[in-house]
């Protein structure tokens, strides 16, 4: 236990914390048992919910902070400890710091929503009802201001189309004008956080919680490096203020991919039924692989035999040092980051934003 | 399929695909833009005074003979007046050095450079043959390494030569981007990115430049006129221009963090070729972002010497050979991580009783901090000082190649707001002068190693000044 000096010798074949239950996952380096390790999980989060707590609220008025649900084991994860976290606020002081909003962007058009999503919405609503919910398509997207502005230009050439096109006919046109497998996950990426963002400043967010691991933190900051936008590797990874005109938070920052998958399956009832599984989709030629996915897979083996230093990648990036917000004059129009002698005169995107799209750099 | 033309010339066939834009271009075009592109990477950062004497770091091996050709070309072309040589360095390793030397030789003939090679044998009374046959085949990396970076400034002080080119590559500069991304060792990452580095005797030197100072080894500079060109395109210009170079690498395996670093580097230019130069231009961009104060004793420390001393020193660690990781199991990544978690361990038990600087940082900063240190004395050097090529060009078409000068670089050491104490104060070592934050350097400390099991041999150091 943090901070405690033995006073009994340890008995190194129980868990490591209680002493009294039989391990049955080592974390790090300590051996603990379920309860041990479901405390360490939430108590990672909880801590790095500091600024959202009970005390730091103003009576009367409660504050919201969005969720983005993916399905995948990072946000439902958090969904699930928030939610307890919230349960615990309410039992001490009867009410809470802030209330969640929850939103799914499903990829692809309205037209095309997929059934499992819906299905698994309906699971997490009934499993945690206290919180709001709603669903986006990544296709409305298209609808934001800034994105017609910034995709505009092209669509002049085909007025026609672009007149008639329903939303999704134009969000499926911009897809395949995009050129390669990694150039499409960046967009896709890029048009998701501002709809999340968009949606958030629409709600009155007080700011958007995130359920990227460290593992995940550690990929996007490799990957975002390969991309050509290291200028911007000190936002993609700080907690607080950010470029986008919103809060960020990574709560779980300090948990690794697989700590988070084993919490998901030890936690009762467990969370695996409502966590869509997306193994599936690891290509095997190179001509479809994006640099997310190979970053991916690279931190999955890095992961198993040195954790300590996927953790490192982060802290070391968290170390980078940004110019401070008020001194920013001008933002790539994709990505949002800082412009400032990171991209060819007059352009409207940074270097990262027109490797992914040269169509509008314009 | 029709065959595709040139899209330079549009006459003849085309027989490359460029990796940086996808061009398809002849041979006789590429060998002129590859040419053009390593030019302006040189004039946009002034990396030459008319007139320089400039050593050009050979090995025999294809980076280095490129750069060589590339250069002389150059420099003939546009009247640069350079006054080029070439500068070996022989290791004594049979089988290895010496062939590779041969080239070398040829090379000098072909371009009628002079040649001047310095061995370890005459600085420190020991061949790598001999070290190895002392201390076995683990670890020696570490050894060599420390050397060669001594040797080489000793060799360029000899020839009264006050900057060295080496002959890395984009592929180098982004390996050793994303290895120290891996490490956590920021300081690293922006000197790896720098194109030029140089020693705070140099840049003392470079104030009072029209003196006729003399070249000691340690005012040496280094830069990398190579480091935006591809590897790729290194091998088709050697290729076409039928140069005569040594293509036997190094028998040691890389270790564990550059392998790793050299893994992802190349999966990644399978997916997406500029992706080399991306990570380039995301280092660049990165080095702007450290704090320098932070992680290593360049900063504050070191005001009354100039501050790039540990630059430079410290390049030889970055090299990129050696199994050799200081804790000689050969493993850094495993040594790194066990060093990691006992550090967490140690904060989570509230018993850290290490003394260690009161900074800011969450205890993973220490332990970079750490880490730098154990690098900085022991990792293994770069095997290739010789062996790095070029090849510059940003992604865009106008190149520009970012260059932080000495203003910016100070600038940002004051603003950092948190520099921590000393720890390393850039000296010389009492035994044999060379640049070194301990009282005697990493290189004296190892031949004292090896020549107390040979007594017979006295402590030698070649006197370079």
């Amino acid at each position: 236990m943090p901070g405690r000096r033995g006073a009994a010798p340890t008995d190194f074949s129980l868990c490591r914390r209680c002493q009294s239950n039989d391990p049955t996952i080592t974390v790090r380096t300590e051996p603990l048992c379920d309860a041990c390790f479901c405390k360490y999980v939430a108590t990672k989060v909880v801590k790095r919910m500091e600024t959202f707590r009970v005390r730091h609220s103003e009576p009367g008025y409660e504050r919201t902070l969005l969720l983005p649900l993916s399905f995948g084991a990072g946000s439902t994860t958090l969904l699930h400890l928030l939610s307890e976290h919230l349960k615990g606020q309410v039992e001490k002081t009867r009410r809470t710091g802030f209330k969640l909003h929850l939103l799914h962007i499903a990829d692809g058009s309205r037209s095309t929503a997929s059934p499992t999503v819906e299905a698994l919405l309906e699971k997490v609503k009934q499993r945690y009802p206290e919180h709001s919910y709603s669903i986006s398509h990544l296709s409305d997207a298209l609808a934001l201001e800034d994105v017609r502005t910034l995709l505009g230009n092209d669509s002049k050439d085909d007025e026609s189309h672009s007149l008639e096109g329903s939303d999704s006919d134009k969000f499926e046109r911009l897809i395949a004008s995009v050129g390669s497998a990694t150039s499409r996950a960046d967009v896709f990426q890029l048009l998701k956080l501002k709809l999340i963002v968009h949606f958030a400043k629409s709600k009155d967010c007080e700011a958007i919680l995130w359920g990227d691991s460290t593992t995940k933190l550690a990929e996007r900051t490799l990957a975002e490096t390969a991309k050509g936008r290291g200028f911007a590797l000190p936002w993609t990874v700080a907690d607080g203020e950010s470029p986008h005109g919103m809060q960020l938070y990574y709560p779980m920052r300090e948990l690794l991919s697989k700590e988070i998958a084993s919490f998901a399956s030890i936690v009762d009832p467990p969370l695996d039924e409502l966590i869509l599984r997306n193994e599936a989709r690891v290509a095997v030629s190179t001509r479809n692989t994006t640099i997310d996915d190979l970053m991916k897979q690279y931190f999955e083996s890095v992961e198993r035999d040195y954790p300590s230093i996927v953790a490192n990648v982060v802290r070391t990036t968290g170390k980078l040092q940004a110019a401070s917000l008020s001194e920013i004059e001008k933002q790539c129009e994709l990505c949002e980051m800082p412009l400032d002698g990171q991209a060819p005169e007059r352009s409207r995107l940074c270097y990262g934003c027109i490797r992914a799209l040269p169509q509008a750099a314009g | 399929m029709p065959p595709h033309i040139c899209e330079v010339c549009k006459v003849s066939r085309a027989q490359i695909l460029r990796p940086r834009n996808h061009a398809r271009v002849c041979a006789p075009c590429f060998i002129s833009l590859f040419e053009s592109e390593v030019a302006e990477t040189i004039s946009s950062t002034t990396l030459f005074q008319p007139g320089e004497r400039v050593a050009i770091g050979a090995s025999g091996g294809k980076d280095s003979t490129v750069l060589a050709s590339v250069l002389k070309t150059l420099n003939d072309r546009h009247g640069w007046n350079l006054d080029l040589v070439l500068l070996s360095v022989d290791e004594g390793i049979t089988g290895y050095r010496d062939h590779s030397l041969e080239a070398v030789k040829r090379n000098s003939a072909d371009l009628g450079l002079p040649l001047k090679i310095v061995s370890y044998e005459d600085l420190y009374g020991w061949s790598m043959d001999q070290v190895v046959a002392q201390i076995g085949k683990k670890g020696n990396c570490t050894y060599c390494g420390v050397f060669r970076r001594q040797a080489l400034d000793r060799g360029a002080a000899m020839l009264n030569v006050g900057h060295v080119v080496t002959g890395h590559n984009a592929d180098d500069v982004a390996e050793t981007v994303l290895m120290n991304l891996l490490r956590g060792d920021l300081p690293r990452l922006s000197r790896a990115t720098s194109i030029i580095t140089s020693t705070p005797s140099a840049a003392r030197a470079s104030v009072a430049r029209d003196e006729k100072a003399e070249v000691t080894f340690t005012n040496v500079k280094r830069s990398k006129p190579l480091m935006y060109a591809y590897e790729k395109e290194i091998v088709m210009y050697a290729h076409h221009k039928k140069l005569d170079y040594f293509s036997t690498e190094c028998l040691y395996s890389p270790e564990a963090f550059r392998g790793s670093a050299r893994t992802l580097i190349k999966n990644l230019e399978r997916i997406r070729p500029e992706s080399i130069l991306d990570v380039v231009r995301s280092g660049v961009d990165m080095a702007k972002l450290v704090p320098t104060g932070d992680g290593k004793s360049q900063g504050a420390c070191t005001k009354t010497k100039a501050p790039e001393v540990a630059a430079a020193d410290d390049e030889e660690a970055d090299g990129g050979c050696g199994t050799s990781n200081s804790k000689a199991d050969g493993n850094s990544m495993a040594a790194m991580e066990k060093k990691l978690q006992q550090d967490a361990q140690a904060e989570a038990d509230g018993n850290e009783t290490e003394v260690k600087l009161p900074s800011q940082s969450v205890n993973g900063q220490r332990h970079d901090r750490d880490h730098t240190h154990e690098a900085y004395s022991s990792l293994s050097p770069s095997a290739k000082f010789d062996g790095q090529d070029h090849d510059r060009h940003t992604t865009q078409p106008t190149t520009t190649v970012p260059i932080r000068t000495k203003q910016e670089k100070k600038s940002g050491r004051k603003t950092n707001r948190d520099a921590p104490a000393p720890k390393q104060r850039l000296g010389q070592c009492e035994r044999c002068g060379y640049l070194s934050s301990q009282a005697v350097c990493k290189a004296c400390v190892l031949l004292e190693g090896l020549n107390k099991a040979r007594p017979r041999t006295g402590v030698e150091v070649g006197d370079g000044g």
